[in-house]
């Protein structure tokens, strides 16, 4: 009876430490609102139609005039 | 898309930007329409991007001006936002499970709440900070502050929106 009691004191120790250890993860989940942001903007889809709008838009405009991403990462100009 | 180098740039740049037009906006179809226009003026005016500031900068600035204007241009007509829940959840990432869904879905819907509490300054500079790719320096050029008065009205901004969000429950 003794070691019964003895297991359920350890049993809800344990429980508690769990407890414990589940509510600091949740509160270190969110340390600030950046946080909190980050996390719904990663689990945030950006809408495959804004893709497929764009490349109907810009097919018909004449490209930039120079190699733009040449003049930011070196190379010379097509 | 006109080229692999701009397709490239969409890639990388459109979630921080649609999330940027999302959570300024409140509302994801306009957040979509505010997204293609902000790429569209970005291919219109790559010519013009002088490399001083990084690509993620220059597409904030775009998407910071076009926004605000699309805002105060609500403000002056007094239309207000009216997303219906279906939107939302194609706003969601559609690989988690539907208690997940739920989880973000009810996140997403307070935080919105919350920064929609906030002064505009206030929700302009949590959502430019959360980016992690942006530095306290270039957070204070788009916003037109010093990198110190940042760092001040960051901790205001948070205190703010904690306790808003709380309010939320």
């Amino acid at each position: 009876m003794k070691q019964q009691t003895k297991l359920s004191e350890e049993q809800q120790q344990q429980q508690h430490a769990a407890e414990q250890q589940t509510q600091k993860q949740s509160a270190r989940e969110f340390a600030n609102a950046e946080e909190m942001l980050r996390y719904d903007a990663a689990h945030t889809t950006v809408p495959p139609d804004i893709a497929r709008r764009l490349q109907k838009s810009t097919v018909d405009l004449p490209g930039p005039k120079t190699a733009w991403w040449r003049r930011l990462f070196g190379g010379t100009n097509q | 898309m006109a080229s692999a180098e701009f397709s490239s740039l969409y890639a990388e740049n459109s979630r921080a930007i649609f999330y940027l037009a999302l959570r300024f906006l409140g509302d994801p179809q306009k957040a979509e329409d505010a997204t293609h226009d902000v790429f569209l003026k970005a291919f219109r005016k790559l010519d013009q991007f002088r490399g001083e500031a990084s690509l993620r900068t220059w597409l904030y600035r775009i998407a910071i001006n076009h926004c605000q204007n699309l805002r105060q241009g609500w403000h002056d007509r007094h239309v207000f936002s009216n997303a219906d829940d279906a939107v939302w959840e194609n706003a969601m990432a559609g690989t988690d499970s539907p208690l997940r869904v739920l989880e973000i879905k009810e996140l997403g819907q307070r935080i919105q709440k919350t920064l929609e509490g906030l002064p505009d300054e206030y929700r302009l500079l949590l959502l430019l900070v959360a980016d992690e790719e942006l530095s306290y320096e270039q957070v204070g050029a788009l916003v037109g502050q010093s990198p110190d008065a940042v760092r001040g009205k960051l901790h205001r901004a948070r205190k703010t929106f904690a306790a808003l969000f709380k309010k939320t429950a």
